[in-house]
């Protein structure tokens, strides 16, 4: 492998690696705009230059590859490369790149929302000159709205074209071109054909200045106020990774973490506006139980009582079995919880099996990125964590003529059948645990209040076998509590244990002993980027 | 731009064919079928540029890319003669910038202007490759070299 | 020197000189003939490498060197371009010897082609010259129906067809990158180098991209020999040289000369003197991307690589403009800026800012509005653009491509060498024609 020496580090590279991937992945810094790690490389910012050893000019790093020198042109007879990010030289380039960057650049900061997140303050605060030499007017152009809930503040863009690239290469849809040359070059759309794919929001992610702004976002915060929690998508069984950006209880913004195992650099436009969708709903948040056709809260432990009475006793009757619905929406650990009421508390009595499962068809794009036909985020860790159950369960309940049923609810956009309507109608017991009034909670004898999807805390498989660890963005509302822990104390009054799990993962410690997926699985390994159950570092 | 909007299409169709198969790749013949296009419309308008794309298997947005870019693809109609005229180094040592004046002057137009009647747009345009005859004026087509403001006079009397 | 007979150019008199017919009535086509018939690639690749023969496109790389960069292994296929965008101010020969004989040009077209066997090539003509394609059109027309393009050329199996583009407006489609760029129907933005054409140029094939007068030369070269070329002028850089010259000149036009002419001959004798016999003040050796010579820069100049890289400029394209004492400096510098900030292509950073505040402030001082800062912001934003013609590190290369360079270092020469002028700008409030 070839030997780089980048100012006074020594670093052995792959063949072929540029001098900036070089340096990026040992944590030194070249400041760069136009590259992206999987758009095409261009090379024109200029941002990037760095000094090489026996070069006549300055290098671009994103487009200086290092190779096996040979033997006689080894630098000092060791090096095949000699890299400086801070000479002189380079520095004053750098200096002059920006100068020119920032000439129509309209310097507002403080009312930029890209403000505190923007390469170009940052570069320019620890690159730049201290004054602006450039005492002409700066040209002004007005902000266009490009559709998909994208605008561009044309005044900010550098044109470092990663948002054009970005749609040609990797949604492959090609709405965003690249208008006029010379310095009347801007980002531009077809007036008929805006900004329209699921990756679209994306682009305000990649771009390295506060050009490219999601209209959802603008003005609603300014970003150092916000508390960044490193958090998992749930629109799908990709499991995207995602930072989520909130205050106080309130979320923000989602914007997509790098994660090259799951979802690289992007997330889609359903995953990073689903947050709205909880904002609207009408929340349970504590035990309620209907009498009279109507909702009246009850305690926690009046509601476990009353399972205890309605399901936990045995009764003559057409049918004495429970139904036990699972959620692949939920965690492992909630599902395995529910796994053991089902197997050890309710035993033969227990039907397990889920609603239907929500199905679109999977989206392929251009540049690799899936947004995958399974709606839920974790029905690969609800297989793993329960033995058969049946999917879609309506055939079964049916045929056994079950009259009671415990469901932990998948959500909101569910909507249920006529037939199914039907069905719960008929039941004479219906336990719904859940975070919000869904269609399936509305037709509940008893509700128990669950944790809201950007509450939960557990792991989540994706459909490629990998576990990652949802962490919690906003605290549990009113009395509501983690699904795994209502259920441990269902089964604790149901069936008589003492389980008294303090956190989730003692829940998945006790996983780790038997669930073969899950051996070995702990927080820790799982970090901010989750493991793959055929990872064999899992192992050691 | 909607749905009811004007389509495009090439008058020679068998052109368009012959255009395309001279290059492996389709996205090649956007240049030649452009000039096509513009000879048939005068300008390229942007039921063209979706014809093209279709043609050649590319967005919109990326024909829109390449007319912008060149100098000789109009978005616009323009004046039945187009008169450009060169302003680069050599010419303007030889009387370009009068030519200019006169013009305008002449006609009442300033350049990137096109007369009331449609008739003369005014062009400034960058070296045509020709400075050994400055100064130069390409109409339409044509280059028109070592003019005066004489000759250039009679020339446009000319035109119809 | 003086019996110096036109190699090129020699028969553009002549009525039909365009012709098939005509070129063949001359011996045209014989060096296709000789290399289908008795050479292999590689010894016309050769051949071409012996003569020295070095591009008449601007940057004077050697022909045969770049042929044999194409990877011999590997089954992508060849392509061969012919630069005809000829867009450098200055510069009109290729226009000359693609109207006059444009079959010498597609002679040298098939040979290289054949050197780096390539099946299909291009010729990339400006889409200003609309009468010149009309007569390279014509010109392909007549090859094919004669054999000499299509399958199996002159019985020899080697197949090669030959398709002219026109550009649509653009100075930087010269620029080779920015040429293939456009070929595939893009923007003409240049690419980034590496890679660099030879191993992936159109549609990331490798491809060669020769001049239209590089490739005129060729069939000289196979014809009467690479040593025959090697005695024309100086070694370093031998051969014809079509001389553009235009601008205040009593007979401007192209000549054709051996390299290593003077420029005094050039301008007095060629080009019969100054117009009305002023004096001399100011010359682009080698179009308008050339640093520009004083009168004096001018005496005993060598028009060739060295000397000119000896008064630190360069041959470029050779297109020789003349600026007599008349003409004012800044003017003719700002007009020269503004060329350049309409043709930057606007992709690298430098380029697309840099040439348009260079107009700004040229404006600002030809209108007399300038100060003393103005000039020397001038000299600190070509530096930046692209550095000094002293290829000292980190000076240039500060861009995509070498546009950059090419209005740095005029738009500084002008300073550098006329600074008076400037300063008189300030001094007396604009400039004063
Ligand atoms: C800004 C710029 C413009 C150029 N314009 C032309 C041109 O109009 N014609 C040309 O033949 N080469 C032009 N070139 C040079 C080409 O890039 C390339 O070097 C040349 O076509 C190679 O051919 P040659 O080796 O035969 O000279 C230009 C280069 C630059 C940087
Ligand atoms: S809008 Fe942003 S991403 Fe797009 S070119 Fe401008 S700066 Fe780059
Ligand atoms: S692809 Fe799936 S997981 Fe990724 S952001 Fe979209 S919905 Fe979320
Ligand atoms: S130097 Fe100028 S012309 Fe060349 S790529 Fe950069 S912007 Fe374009
Ligand atoms: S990051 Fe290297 S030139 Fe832009
Ligand atoms: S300067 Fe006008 S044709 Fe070249």
């Amino acid at each position: 492998m070839p030997l780089l020496k980048i100012d006074d580090r020594e670093i052995e590279v792959a063949a072929g690696t540029t001098v900036l991937d070089a340096a990026l992945a040992n944590d030194i810094e070249i400041p760069h705009y136009c590259y992206h790690p999987v758009l095409e490389i261009v090379g024109s910012c200029r941002m990037c230059m760095v000094e090489i050893e026996g070069m006549p000019k300055l290098q671009v790093s994103c487009n200086t590859r290092i190779g096996n020198a040979l033997p006689d042109r080894k630098v000092d007879g060791m090096y095949d490369m000699v890299v400086s990010t801070k000479s002189d030289i380079v520095k004053r380039a750098r200096e002059n790149t920006l100068e020119f960057l920032l000439l129509n650049h309209p310097l507002d900061c403080p009312v930029c929302d890209q403000a505190g997140e923007c390469f170009l303050q940052d570069y320019s605060f620890r690159y730049g000159r201290a004054h602006s030499r450039f005492e002409d007017e700066k040209r002004v152009r007005p902000a266009e709205d490009l559709g998909a809930g994208v605008v561009i503040n044309q005044n900010r863009c550098i044109m470092c074209t990663r948002c054009v690239r970005f749609t040609r290469e990797i949604s492959g849809t090609g709405e965003l071109f690249v208008q006029q040359r010379g310095n009347s070059t801007k980002i531009s759309i077809l007036e008929d054909k805006p900004l329209d794919n699921l990756l679209a929001g994306n682009v305000t992610d990649i771009c390295p200045v506060g050009a490219l702004l999601s209209k959802d976002y603008i003005h609603r915060n300014r970003i150092w106020n916000l508390d960044r929690q490193p958090s998992v998508c749930q629109e799908c069984s990709v499991g995207c990774n995602v930072d989520i950006y909130h205050k106080n209880g309130k979320v923000f913004r989602t914007s997509a973490r790098e994660n090259l195992d799951v979802n690289g650099y992007f997330i889609c436009d359903t995953g990073r506006y689903s947050y709205h969708d909880y904002e609207a709903v009408e929340r349970v948040t504590s035990p309620m139980i209907r009498k009279d056709k109507k909702w009246q809260k009850i305690s926690w432990d009046g509601a476990f009582k009353e399972i205890f009475e309605k399901l936990g006793r045995k009764k003559e009757g057409d049918s004495n079995n429970v139904a036990g619905i699972f959620s692949p929406f939920h965690t492992s650990e909630a599902n395995f919880m529910f796994a053991r009421l089902m197997q050890n508390v309710f035993k033969e009595r227990a039907v397990i099996g889920t609603l239907p499962l929500p199905k679109e068809e999977e989206k392929k794009f251009p540049g690799g990125f899936r947004i995958s036909g399974d709606c839920s985020p974790n029905w690969r860790g609800l297989t793993e964590v329960s033995s058969y159950i049946y999917e879609d369960i309506f055939n079964e309940l049916k045929k056994q003529k079950i009259k009671l049923m415990y469901a932990l609810d998948d959500g909101v956009n569910r909507e249920l059948t006529q037939e199914w309507k039907d069905l719960l109608r008929n039941l004479d017991f219906l336990v719904v645990q859940t975070y919000a009034m869904t269609p399936l909670a509305e037709r509940a004898h008893l509700l128990l209040p669950g944790a809201a999807p950007l509450e939960r805390e557990g792991t989540l498989m994706n459909d490629s076998g990998r576990i990652q660890w949802l962490r919690p963005v906003i605290p549990l509302k009113g009395s509501s509590r983690p699904d795994w822990k209502i259920v441990m104390e269902v089964m604790n009054t149901v069936g008589k244990r003492e389980l008294d799990y303090s956190h989730v993962n003692e829940v998945l410690a006790e996983m780790n002993e038997r669930i073969p997926a899950y051996e070995g699985v702990t927080f820790f390994k799982l970090g901010e980027s989750g493991m793959s159950i055929n990872e064999e570092a899992r192992e050691s | 731009m909607t749905n009811n909007d004007p389509k495009f299409e090439f008058d020679k169709p068998e052109m368009v064919e012959n255009i395309i198969s001279h290059y492996p790749d389709k996205r090649s013949a956007v240049l030649p079928l452009l000039h096509l296009a513009q000879s048939q419309e005068g300008f390229i308008s942007s039921a063209v540029m979706r014809t093209i794309a279709q043609l050649v298997e590319a967005a919109p947005a990326e024909i829109a890319d390449t007319v912008s870019f060149y100098t000789m693809l109009y978005t616009e109609p323009q004046g039945k003669f187009n008169l450009q005229v060169c302003q680069t180094l050599s010419c303007s040592l030889n009387g370009a910038d009068e030519l200019v004046d006169h013009i305008c002057g002449e006609y009442k137009i300033n350049p990137g202007e096109t007369t009331e009647d449609g008739k003369f747009t005014l062009t400034k345009v960058e070296c045509l490759g020709a400075c050994g005859t400055a100064p130069v004026v390409q109409i339409n087509n044509d280059y028109h070299e070592g003019l005066s403001i004489e000759s250039l006079d009679k020339l446009l009397d000319s035109l119809e | 020197m003086s019996d110096f007979k036109p190699i090129l150019t020699e028969h553009i008199h002549t009525e039909n000189s365009h012709t098939l017919e005509f070129y063949r009535s001359v011996g045209g086509y014989s060096a296709l003939e000789k290399v289908l018939k008795t050479m292999a690639p590689d010894d016309v690749t050769n051949e071409v490498k012996a003569s020295n023969l070095r591009g008449r496109g601007g940057a004077g790389f050697s022909a045969g060197l770049k042929w044999g960069f194409i990877p011999k292994e590997g089954d992508k296929p060849k392509y061969l371009v012919c630069n005809a965008d000829e867009s450098e101010p200055g510069t009109f020969k290729d226009r000359l010897l693609m109207t006059k004989v444009p079959h010498q040009m597609l002679e040298g077209i098939i040979i290289a082609s054949y050197a780096i066997q390539a099946q299909l090539a291009f010729v990339y003509i400006r889409g200003e010259f609309y009468s010149e394609y009309l007569i390279l059109e014509q010109m392909i027309a007549e090859a094919k129906e004669a054999s000499l393009l299509g399958k199996n050329i002159l019985d020899s199996g080697y197949d090669l067809d030959v398709v002219i583009h026109r550009g649509a407006g653009a100075y930087i489609c010269g620029e080779e990158t920015g040429l293939l760029e456009s070929l595939e129907g893009k923007r003409g933005w240049p690419r980034i180098k590496p890679p660099f054409p030879a191993i992936e140029g159109y549609l990331k094939s490798p491809t060669i991209v020769n001049n239209v007068e590089t490739l005129a030369n060729v069939p000289h070269i196979i014809n009467r020999g690479a040593d025959w070329f090697r005695a024309i002028g100086p070694e370093k850089g031998p051969g014809p040289k079509l001389f553009c010259i235009s601008g205040r000149v009593k007979k401007p036009g192209v000549y054709e000369e051996p390299m290593g002419i003077s420029l005094q001959d050039l301008i007095y004798d060629r080009a019969g003197g100054i117009t009305k016999d002023r004096k001399l003040k100011a010359v682009f050796p080698g179009g308008s991307s050339s640093p520009i010579l004083t009168a004096e820069e001018t005496e005993d100049l060598k028009m060739d690589f060295s000397g000119l890289a000896s008064v630190n400029s360069m041959l470029g394209s050779a297109g020789i403009i003349v600026m007599d004492e008349t003409v004012n400096m800044v003017k003719a510098c700002l007009n020269v800026a503004r060329f350049y900030a309409h043709e930057s292509c606007g992709q690298c950073t430098p380029c697309r800012e840099g040439t348009s505040w260079l107009v700004k402030i040229l404006t600002r001082l030809y209108d007399g509005n300038g100060t003393r800062r103005d000039i020397e912001m001038l000299l600190e934003i070509t530096d930046n653009m692209g550095g000094l013609a002293d290829f000292s590190l980190g000076s240039f290369g500060k861009t995509v491509c070498p546009f950059g360079e090419a209005v740095s270092w005029p738009v500084r020469s002008f300073i550098e060498k006329f600074e008076n002028e400037f300063v008189a700008c300030v001094n007396i409030g604009g400039a004063v024609v």
